[in-house]
């Protein structure tokens, strides 16, 4: 038996390195559970399985597996508050809130269990870019646009040291924190990462130079890193930058992340089950071809998620990797099959800001989403409206009452701009939106 | 070491085990709780080949034994210590140990019983005695030590707490901890869920005929659903309900 500090940390790191038969039959074996748990503590997973006349035990192939229906986004909020939890809410610990497609809430529970577990995937990501107890890990996530970074801060704890300035103060701070702390990790949003290597820019324009740091890395989520800011972090300061995986509906980040070779983000798949699927007719898609990030957990106990659709577009990567580890690697998302974007790291519906749209101004002709990118990461936002029939209320105070909406349900400031019809712009691949790259500052 | 994939049972029609997959791992000690009726008695003897499965697998180092005739899956090293002891009560304590060591040879009987003596000293006092006269705590250390003289790489132990008092019980425990620590791998079944939590490391949870939980002792012992299995109480209310 061990204390529960040491299970803090090493719980859950006992199918990192298993050989792939070995990883195959703890699959199996947590797969068993979490349909016969499903299957007899959710109504929502028993009605769909007797529908089928399915049983848990009647699940033997993977092909039998595969004829399991997905669950979906719009499923976890029809089932709201808590349609899904396996367990009574005594024995949740944590809810975690996210939005679903048509954005709608969605409650995720987690038990201590699975609050561990989370944890010690977190941790165990961290030990495998070499974070040990005598780094400080400085934590710049702004917690309440994305609840998982607190997770951050507690795998950091387990491990050693924690500092954790909001992203809500300046970059300024940031670097003077940095500086006086010797921070050694720097954890936060890739465009909190790039907003700060802005602020260093121009300190070294000032004449300061950056030897004074004493940052050994970056560990960059939840979104994606272009690889142009990758390259400038490592070109001006001289350190790799890895990104963390996670999907809002179990956990993010922890469910993959990226090894030191850089060949991918690693699933732990001693706890989640990953298929890649067509979006469209939802048939299994082949080694490296690309498709939707479909998932099983394996281990959660409150909410467990079977054949769950990310809408995450991924291809897969199953051979070995030069880091030594054998799971199965997910390139990062190269888009959503339902069009969210993020912009600062605020993740944001087309099809949720239209809905908004239409219940603020039932009169609104047509709408683009203009996204500002830098580096490709979303910047700013605004939204350009085609008003339509002219009604006795000002344009003025259409547009204010259109904006501090959207303001307030976003959580993000948005630039609201009148246009004609003829000058809204040509959507792109994602749903009434466009996106242009800024120019440097 | 041991490796369960997708194994059933049934008795007649009624299926008592429904696609049960776990494992043990050399040098574990691994516990597989649940309620009386939940299948764990019937999965050893699937183990132990006492019973054929209707379907499924069954691995010990790598060698598939699910089919073999028991005294050859004992030759493997692979031992069951059944429920209620199941000695021959009228043989004395040395020739039930003796016929757990049979498979040896007599050249290695000695040793085999010296070993088994210095671990349960009052079956050396006793060895004389016939099994049936013994108390219940000594006829469970006889049950365990004619399944050490066949020199189990993996000893699997059935209730060995059962109608036992609980200082029995804690000496019990000992001794199956001291075979672990000198290097036997340990399946331990049992209903005495924190009994047996508090020797092994991690465990399963059973429940009519299927595996519904796994975990570390530690999150075991705190788990409302050990308890629920321990009990086999009908437990779904939820927080509205």
């Amino acid at each position: 038996m061990t204390t529960s500090g040491e299970r803090v940390v090493t719980e859950g790191a006992e199918g990192d390195r298993f050989g792939r038969e070995k990883l195959r039959h703890l699959q199996l074996e947590r797969l068993q559970m979490t349909l016969n748990r499903a299957y007899f503590h959710v109504d929502f997973y028993r009605s769909r399985l007797d529908a089928l006349g399915v049983v848990p035990e009647d699940v033997k192939t993977d092909e039998d597996f595969r004829g399991l229906p997905f669950t979906t986004s719009e499923d976890l909020a029809d089932h709201y508050p808590y349609g899904l939890f396996a367990v009574p809410l005594k024995n949740v610990v944590r809810l975690k809130i996210a939005t679903s497609r048509d954005g709608r809430p969605i409650v995720v529970g987690f038990t201590k269990r699975d609050t561990n577990l989370w944890q010690s995937l977190v941790v165990r990501l961290f030990q495998r870019l070499g974070i040990h107890d005598r780094d400080i890990v400085q934590v710049a996530f702004n917690y309440s646009l994305f609840p998982g970074a607190f997770t951050f801060n507690q795998a950091a704890e387990a491990l050693g040291a924690t500092l954790a300035p909001s992203a809500t103060v300046s970059a300024k701070l940031q670097l003077q924190i940095m500086r006086d702390f010797r921070s050694t990790v720097l954890a936060a949003t890739p465009s909190f990462a790039l907003h700060l290597m802005d602020t260093l820019d121009e300190e070294s324009a000032r004449g300061r130079e950056f030897h004074d740091l004493s940052l050994k890395l970056m560990v960059l989520g939840p979104d994606p890193i272009p690889e142009a800011l990758r390259d400038r972090i490592r070109s001006r300061l001289g350190i790799p930058a890895f990104g963390l995986y996670g999907v809002a509906e179990m956990v993010e980040p922890g469910l993959a992340g990226e090894c030191p070779a850089f060949r991918g983000f690693h699933v732990a798949e001693d706890h989640f089950l990953a298929e890649v699927v067509h979006p469209v007719t939802g048939h299994p898609m082949g080694p490296g071809s690309e498709g939707e990030l479909v998932i099983t957990t394996l281990s959660a106990e409150a909410y467990p998620l079977i054949r769950y659709r990310t809408g995450d577009v991924v291809a897969v990567d199953a051979a070995p990797c030069p880091c030594g580890l054998n799971t199965m690697r997910l390139s990062p998302v190269r888009r959503r099959t339902d069009h969210r974007l993020s912009v600062r790291g605020i993740p944001v519906s087309p099809q949720r800001v239209e809905r908004l749209l239409r219940e603020t101004d039932p009169a609104i002709e047509d709408f683009r989403l203009m996204v500002g990118t830098r580096f490709g990461l979303g910047d700013s936002l605004e939204v350009w409206i085609s008003l339509g029939t002219l009604i006795e209320e000002s344009k003025s105070s259409r547009l204010e009452r259109i904006r501090s909406r959207l303001r307030r349900e976003l959580g993000l400031g948005v630039r609201v701009v009148d246009v004609s019809p003829e000058r809204l712009p040509q959507e792109g691949l994602t749903y009434k939106t466009v996106f242009r790259e800024k120019k440097e500052p | 070491m041991l490796k369960v994939v997708n194994v059933s049972a049934h008795y007649g029609p009624l299926a008592v085990l429904r696609r049960v997959t776990f494992h043990v791992d050399a040098g574990e000690i691994v516990c597989l709780l649940g309620a009386n009726g939940a299948g764990k008695s019937t999965l050893l003897k699937l183990i132990s080949g006492v019973m054929k499965p209707s379907e499924g697998e069954i691995f010990f180092d790598g060698v598939p034994i699910h089919g073999e005739a028991p005294e050859r899956i004992v030759r493997r090293g692979l031992v069951h210590v059944p429920e209620a002891r199941q000695l021959f009560p009228n043989l004395t304590v040395m020739e039930n140990l003796e016929l757990g060591g049979y498979i040896h040879g007599r050249r290695s009987l000695s040793h085999g019983l010296a070993e088994v003596f210095e671990l349960f000293p009052i079956l050396s006092e006793r060895r004389r005695q016939k099994a049936g006269t013994l108390s219940g705590g000594e006829q469970q250390m006889l049950s365990i030590a004619r399944a050490l003289m066949a020199r189990p790489k993996l000893l699997m132990l059935d209730e060995p707490s059962l109608g036992l008092a609980p200082l029995i019980v804690d000496e019990i425990y000992a001794t199956v901890q001291r075979l672990h620590a000198s290097g036997t791998t340990v399946l331990l079944v049992e209903q005495n869920a924190m009994g047996a939590l508090d020797i092994c490391r991690r465990g399963y949870v059973m429940e009519t005929g299927r595996i519904v939980l796994a975990g570390s002792a530690d999150d075991l012992a705190e788990h409302e659903d050990v308890q629920r299995a321990y009990l086999g109480r009908d437990y779904r209310h939820k927080w509205e309900r």
